[in-house]
């Protein structure tokens, strides 16, 4: 009877593994009753230089795409002048790059579809924003004006510095909450600042793989998704956080682990850990992924850069805990033993 | 971990739950009430229940409108900066209300006090613009005899302008007299308007000297000096018309004379004082029976004229109406359906505990949203996405929880055993997954380029609520639930099997 249900349980939680990610389900795999704690076959940290190969994969495309192609910034990080137009005649796009080219100020067009456009032109004063307005009005039919946006150098300049700034703050302030709550593991605070160097690590991995993915997304296909903005930094500073709250599940159970099982060698008890909190933090970004998806499906254009930015960080997130973090400690351990 | 589970936090979870409840549904608490129509527009809403308004505050990305950051350059030397940003944030909030805007917010920024920044709701850049930035020219007139005027501030008198104009005044500021009981209006003039004002004032006192608050006969119309802005002869030559003379002597408009439209005639009348005696230093106060907010409206139209400082728009946004209500359907859309899709799935993967946990979900997000109301968080596009990604969060520490209580259970232990252990050993790394994203959203806050910092807000408010409501709420409905009553069933727990007790 309870053998039965067990066999169900198990099918729903391999349905799902999300992106059909390359490791196995780690759930109860045999449900034979087993001494605890039980070490499960699946052996990632014998295998952890195929996983730092499989991020790098990923991540050199992306840095290449950044050095050599930079990004697509969006406008509160380009500066200039960006109306959002609902045009009643729905006209087609050439019809409107050529009523905007016919301004002769250089601006651009993008379709959003239904009569919607974007058109972006370098910073107006109020009169040219105006007077745009009425000419385009003049141009193409009944237009309402959804949106204005004018950004000048100063500001998208602070925006940027803002940005990085941030980023740079967050991540010091993680690895010294991470040094803080782990210098009680054995080998004191320079264990400590080993947990937070490797969390450090993977969080990078994260901002790496999200930001190169943009770069590519914007400058080598040229989507508008791809653009950078202030939601985007939005996205990468939460995927900090996220990373993190993975990472740390992780390490806080090779923490309790190197307390309770100590016949077990570090490599063990971290491959151990990693088995123990593997479901929960696929569960967890699984869930997640699923609110993003809702905001991606019904969220509308301005949020949806947003959420496919936070979905491929949390995805990568939770890859880089278990298959990189953890297994970094190790390598980082090896290197540099503490008694 | 025991405290949690005390009658005293248990109660205190109750009244929490009724006063989001009531937060939450204060609109429907007034309908009901008052026994209005559940649904449709009725008057009197948002409620106020004893002062305190309970509605979301909607940012311009949602109530549409324009946001403006202003660059103030040209500060006048010798006067300290936070003043000169103060009087302009004065000025503007003067011309911006004459706009009749809602909850028009007007803020000081900048490292060294030399930014402003303007939210307006329902308003076009175009016209906000023209607003804040218009120049209007303060003059300062003399009185003289014509029997044909009828009408305007001195009947039997039409104004003649006197070249003393703003830009012979470096400020005017409200503030209490010597005797410390009446609000007055201090002038200070520039060195070449102090001269002017030496002139005029021994004129107006010469055309009928005496003490003009005894004498009757030294209390004449050509002893008075009046201020208006815009005021030009053109005006002045139609001070016959009676009609004319009323329109324009009616106390100043700025939105009128921002929109310079042609054939309208604004009100341009700033005040009409009678000068006691002559006044050769450059510092004139105006008084009367000013309250502290008259007088304050009148050194700030003396101001108006001519703001203190130039201002540069950095960064102008406008959003339509339509399109931050149709973001606010999207942005509803997309939270129901988050959080839809958490509690299927909650409930499919743990059973019973997913159940109580999405009854933890609903508490989380009641709770939230009232504190949204109450505090209150404006909330913007940026703000909502913070938070439906909250719920998301929230999720986690629950799953913790469940996957540790489905390992304690496997482990051997009674079912009340494993869910206090279960909560005890998953508390560390809650904790600490926690606090990681709350130092993160602080740092968003603080340092974050201005559109970021109202994700980081909600999402700081929704990390901490939901750290609450899985300690407290997800573990006493489980101590409740599943230790008190008979659940043994493996398969409404989600586990391989249980040990009988």
């Amino acid at each position: 009877m309870s053998e039965l249900s067990d066999i169900k349980a198990e099918q729903q939680s391999a349905d799902i593994v999300p992106d059909g990610a390359s490791e196995p389900e780690p759930a109860q795999a045999v449900a034979a009753p087993a001494p605890a704690p039980r070490i499960r076959r699946l052996n990632i940290i014998g295998r952890r230089n195929l996983f730092f190969a499989l991020s790098l994969i990923i991540i050199i495309p992306g840095i290449v795409s950044m050095a050599t192609r930079h990004f697509a910034l969006g406008i509160d990080f380009a500066g200039g002048t960006e109306l959002t137009v609902n045009v009643a005649n729905n006209p087609s796009l050439a019809q409107v790059q050529s009523a905007v080219d016919a301004e002769n100020i250089n601006g651009s067009v993008i379709q959003t579809g239904g009569g919607g456009y974007i058109i972006r032109y370098p910073p107006l004063s109020p009169a040219q924003v105006t007077g745009v307005q009425s000419d385009l009005q003049g141009r193409l039919g009944p237009t309402s004006v959804q949106q204005i946006l004018v950004v000048g150098g100063t500001i998208a300049g602070e925006t940027i510095a803002l940005s990085v700034l941030a980023v740079v703050l967050a991540s010091v302030a993680i690895l010294l909450l991470l040094a803080v709550r782990f210098r009680n593991v054995p080998g004191g605070w320079r264990a400590g600042f080993q947990f937070g160097g490797s969390a450090l690590a993977a969080l990078l991995h994260d901002v790496f793989i999200l930001t190169g993915i943009f770069s590519i997304l914007g400058k080598v296909f040229d989507l508008r998704i791809g653009e950078i903005d202030a939601f985007f930094v939005t996205a990468v500073l939460t995927v900090v956080g996220f990373s993190v709250h993975d990472t740390i599940v992780v390490f806080d159970r090779i923490r309790e682990n190197l307390r309770v099982s100590q016949r077990l060698s570090f490599d063990q008890v971290v491959n151990l850990s990693i088995m123990q909190t593997a479901a929960r933090s696929i569960i967890t970004s699984f869930t997640v992924v699923l609110v993003l998806a809702a905001i991606l499906i019904a969220g509308g254009t301005t949020l949806q850069g947003l959420a496919l930015a936070l979905m491929i960080g949390i995805v990568s997130g939770t890859y880089s805990s278990i298959f990189n973090a953890a297994p970094l400690l190790v390598v980082w351990r090896r290197l540099q033993p503490l008694r | 971990m025991q405290l949690v589970l005390s009658w005293p936090v248990r109660l205190f979870v109750v009244g929490v739950l009724i006063v989001s409840l009531f937060v939450d549904g204060a609109g429907f608490v007034y309908r009901i009430a008052n026994k209005l129509p559940l649904t449709g527009n009725v008057a009197g809403l948002p409620p106020n229940f004893g002062g305190w308004q309970l509605y979301f505050h909607k940012g311009l990305d949602l109530a549409g409108g324009t946001h403006i950051d202003y660059q103030l350059t040209n500060f006048p030397a010798g006067q300290s900066r936070a003043d000169v940003q103060k009087r302009t944030i004065d000025v503007i909030n003067k011309r911006v209300n004459s706009l009749g805007v809602s909850e028009p917010e007007i803020r000081g920024a900048g490292t060294n006090n030399d930014r402003i920044t303007v939210d307006l709701a329902g308003v076009n850049a175009a016209q906000a613009q023209k607003t804040i930035g218009a120049v209007s020219k303060l003059v300062y007139t003399k009185w003289v005899k014509d029997v044909k005027v009828t009408g305007g501030p001195e009947p039997g008198y039409k104004p003649a302008l006197t070249g003393l104009t703003g830009d012979d005044i470096s400020n005017a500021t409200a503030t209490i007299d010597q005797t410390g009981t009446s609000w007055v209006v201090n002038i200070t003039f520039t060195s070449a308007g102090a001269t002017k004002f030496d002139t005029l004032t021994r004129d107006n006192v010469a055309a009928c000297p005496g003490d003009s608050t005894t004498v009757a006969s030294a209390n004449c119309a050509e002893r008075h000096l009046t201020i208006w802005l815009d005021l030009t002869q053109a005006d002045i030559d139609h001070w016959e018309d009676s009609s004319y003379v009323a329109k324009v002597s009616a106390t100043y408009d700025p939105a009128c004379l921002a929109a310079q439209a042609p054939g309208t005639i604004c009100g341009k009348f700033l005040t009409d004082p009678i000068t006691r005696e002559e006044i050769a230093g450059g510092q004139a106060q105006i008084s009367g029976s000013f309250t502290q907010q008259s007088a304050t409206d009148l050194a700030t139209g003396i101001n108006s004229g001519s703001l203190p400082v130039d201002l540069v728009a950095l960064d102008v946004t406008q959003v339509s109406a339509t399109l931050g209500a149709e973001s606010v359907k999207l942005s509803i859309a997309a939270g129901l359906l988050g959080l839809a899709i958490v509690v299927v799935f909650m409930i499919v993967y743990y059973r019973i505990p997913g159940l109580l946990a999405s009854l933890a979900l609903l508490f989380y997000a009641g709770a939230v949203l009232a504190v949204f109301k109450l505090v209150p968080v404006t909330l913007t596009l940026a703000g909502i996405t913070g938070f439906i990604l909250s719920v998301g969060m929230a999720v986690d520490a629950n799953v913790l929880i469940f996957e540790r209580f489905k390992e304690e259970v496997r482990a051997g232990r009674t079912i009340a055993a494993a869910v206090d252990a279960a909560v005890r050993r998953a508390w560390p790394a809650i904790r600490d997954s926690n606090t990681s994203t709350i130092i993160t959203c602080i740092i968003l806050g603080f340092v974050g380029p201005a559109a970021v910092k109202g994700f980081a807000i909600t999402l700081a408010i929704g990390v901490f609520a939901s750290l609450v409501s899985s300690i407290v709420v997800t573990h006493n409905l489980l101590a409740i639930v599943l230790a008190g009553s008979g659940f043994r069933r493996p398969g409404l727990l989600g586990v391989d099997r249980v040990r009988a007790v």
